[in-house]
């Protein structure tokens, strides 16, 4: 069995521990409570005929006081990027998280994510937005916690990229 | 206001003006000045300074603490102080105030004292005193195996439930292995969360502190964690783990490093090569078959239960001891020439006094068939005449015996005739012969009757031996004639070796020309207990 270790970053109050809700237990809730330190979760799904097992560590998120503790990062195979695309500050705090997700986990496969698209009407992120993720070249998603777009997409081409790479790796 | 500079009507003019304008000044500044005065009189007066300040004294305190902590530093010694006087004064108000959390205090201080000192006390005894430790001293004897290694395989008081081993960079599950079959579904949680609780550990008690968690408590359960560089071992464990079972979880985590380094550093998420690592899990899942949760206080009742095992034989010996002391006694009481005064039984020894005829049994001699300890036994014996019929026998006996033995036949020189003076004192010995054997018939022993012959020191030797020997032959033929069984008598010539008076140098031969008598009793085979 193979189990690979992802962890959910982002801004606070975006919709982490949403997202996770979402794909493991298929529920949402409209009420919020931060998560302090870090919530554990786990998902098997199957990549290529093969079980693998998600170990989903979502961090708190980060805010003018809390910064995302190295320490939680480590052995992670992924990440994704989570933001709120009814709050445009998220999505550049993202961009910056990235850099130093990179700098301490090296060049590993990530997932950008605009989160809240049922409120798509309310959007501060708007398509030159978007164009920015683009011109970076990174892969992201349009996803929502509250209705479920997205979601099972976005952990099954995650964990499927993270296959791979370790296969190309092997090679 | 034009200004009119000469004379008085100018002068008059001007103090008119100056009035005015006093006036006028009173009227336009005239309550504030009254204003300042009052403000005047508030600073100078303390008593309204103090009023002034007590409406704003406690926001002034609030907003000043806010600020900074100047305020503390300048109280603390004030407050020191005042404490200090104010327990001087009256120790009792204090004492009063703190009555209700120092009770509470204390009863948790003490009760934790005690609980430490009861489990390490319950540990020792468990190990110490149990019948298995013994087992487990005989079995590590055999082995070979250090008493340690065997007592943790077995020991009751704790059992490791399960063991997980953790990768560490990843907190990622690399294997679990549980004591019951069920194992936790949740195992690979269980493991990120451990991790992620270590980090956070580390991460509030500073960086510095490279000292890694190792033991947390959970409920009943205790969690032992064993860190190495990449591997962590965490072991859920009920019950009183001893010290060692740590040496154990060490030893496994150093053998998992040194065979599966390399691909613990390649871990990418493939549990799959560890399988390998169950055997150094199963090596782990040490403890009782029954862990005993609670704690329990079973050494005690063993050593209880010894103990009393202790008392019961002991006192099991006792009253066997008491018995045979008994019967000793009775038997004692019930020997005629001996009575029993008084006897008593001491803690460790027994003691009996008493009346004894010297021709009574040997107490000793029943002592023997008593089975009881000689040594254990004291006896003090004041000799006494037994009235007993027997004995009146036995002692008459006596007094036969010694007469017989005293009696001497004188006879001539160089003759085995016995001389005609002789002839009365044979007749007396015959006469003590015969109520010798009546006496020993009615007690049942046999009499034996040995005559000697003897010589002077003159002659020669070999003349000396025939004549000493013809004498005694004499006197038994002369005995049988008058009708004592010749079986009853022996017959022995001794020459000179016998003098009469050995001691004296010089004494008339003739008294050693002589034949006596020497008696002997033997216990007849077919009478009980007689003496001699
Ligand atoms: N409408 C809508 N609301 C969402 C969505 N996702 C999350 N929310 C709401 O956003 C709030 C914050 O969600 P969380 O998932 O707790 O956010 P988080 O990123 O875990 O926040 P922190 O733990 O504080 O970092 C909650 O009230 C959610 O109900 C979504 O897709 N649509
Ligand atoms: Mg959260």
């Amino acid at each position: 069995m193979i189990q690979k270790k992802i962890c959910m970053v982002g801004s606070f109050g975006v919709g982490k521990t949403s997202l996770v809700a979402r794909y493991v237990k298929s529920i949402f809730s409209d009420k919020y409570f931060t998560t302090l330190g870090v919530k554990i979760d786990k998902k098997s799904l199957s990549v290529e005929g093969e079980e693998v097992n998600l170990m989903l560590w979502d961090l708190a998120g980060e805010d003018a006081l809390t910064q995302i503790k190295p320490m939680q990062l480590r052995g992670a195979s992924g990440y994704i990027l989570v933001s709120d695309g009814c709050r445009v500050s998220t999505l550049d705090a993202a961009i910056d998280l990235q850099s130093r997700v990179e700098a301490e986990l090296g060049s590993l496969p990530f997932t950008c994510v605009v989160n809240k698209v049922d409120l798509r009407d309310n959007w501060e992120v708007d398509d030159a937005a978007l164009d920015r993720l683009r011109t970076l070249g990174w892969s992201f998603l349009l996803t929502s916690a509250k209705s479920g777009v997205g979601v099972e997409a976005l952990f099954q081409s995650l964990a499927e990229r993270m296959v791979r790479e370790k296969k190309i790796d092997a090679r | 206001m034009p200004l009119i500079r000469h004379g008085l009507a100018d002068s008059l003019e001007a103090a008119e003006a100056e009035e005015r304008l006093r006036q006028l000044r009173a009227l336009l500044i005239g309550p504030e000045v009254e204003q300042i005065a009052a403000l005047q009189r508030r600073l100078d007066d303390p008593r309204l300074r103090s009023e002034d300040l007590s409406a704003s004294i406690a926001e002034a305190i609030a907003i000043r603490s806010r600020q900074d902590r100047k305020l503390q530093s300048a109280l603390q010694p004030l407050i020191e102080e005042a404490l200090r006087i104010s327990v001087a004064r009256d120790p009792a108000m204090l004492a009063t105030s703190l009555f209700p959390i120092i009770g509470e205090a204390v009863r948790k201080a003490v009760a934790h004292a005690l609980q430490g000192m009861f489990d390490s006390l319950n540990l020792v005894l468990d190990r110490g005193l149990s019948f298995e430790s013994w087992r487990w001293r005989l079995e590590a004897w055999r082995t070979g195996r250090s008493f340690g290694e065997v007592a943790l395989t077995h020991s009751l008081s704790y059992r490791v439930e399960q063991v997980f081993l953790i990768h560490r960079e990843t907190g990622l599950l690399l294997g679990h292995l549980a004591f019951t079959t069920g194992i936790l579904e949740n195992a690979d949680l269980v493991s990120g969360m451990l991790t992620a609780v270590q980090d956070f550990v580390r991460d509030s008690f500073g960086r510095m502190k490279t000292e890694d968690l190792e033991v947390m408590e959970v409920g009943e359960f205790k969690l032992w964690l064993q860190h190495g560089p990449l591997v962590l071992l965490a072991a859920v464990v009920s019950g009183q783990p001893p010290p060692e079972l740590r040496q154990v979880f060490e030893r496994e985590v150093e053998a998992i490093h040194r065979d599966f380094g390399p691909a613990l550093q390649a871990f990418d998420g493939d549990s799959s090569a560890f399988e390998a690592t169950h055997a150094n899990l199963q090596r782990c899942l040490l403890g009782g078959q029954r862990a005993r949760l609670r704690r329990s206080y079973k050494a005690v009742w063993t050593v209880a239960l010894l103990l009393l095992l202790a008392v019961a034989a002991l006192a099991a010996v006792r009253i066997r001891d008491n018995r045979r002391w008994t019967r000793y006694v009775d038997r004692l009481r019930s020997e005629p020439g001996i009575v029993v005064i008084g006897e008593q039984r001491h803690w460790l020894s027994y003691a009996v006094t008493g009346l004894r005829d010297p021709l009574a049994v040997d107490p000793r001699l029943l002592l023997a068939g008593s089975k009881l300890t000689e040594r254990r036994v004291v006896e003090r014996w004041e000799p006494y005449q037994s009235l007993d019929p027997k004995f009146e026998g036995m002692r008459k006996l006596d007094l036969e015996k010694a007469a017989l033995e005293r009696q001497v036949l004188h006879f001539d020189l160089n003759l085995a005739q016995l001389p005609m003076s002789q002839f009365n004192v044979l007749e007396t010995v015959e006469d003590e012969i015969t109520s010798l054997r009546q006496i020993a018939d009615a007690n049942g022993l046999q009499l034996r009757i040995e005559i000697f012959g003897h010589t002077d020191r003159t002659g020669k030797e070999d003349r000396n031996a025939q004549l000493s020997q013809a004498r005694a032959g004499t006197i038994s033929t002369a005995l049988i004639q008058r009708g004592i069984p010749s079986s009853m008598l022996t017959v022995s010539g001794v020459s000179d070796r016998s003098p009469q008076h050995a001691a004296i140098e010089t004494y008339p031969q003739e008294l050693d020309r002589r034949v006596t008598f020497k008696v002997v009793l033997l216990q007849n085979p077919s009478s009980p207990g007689a003496p001699r």
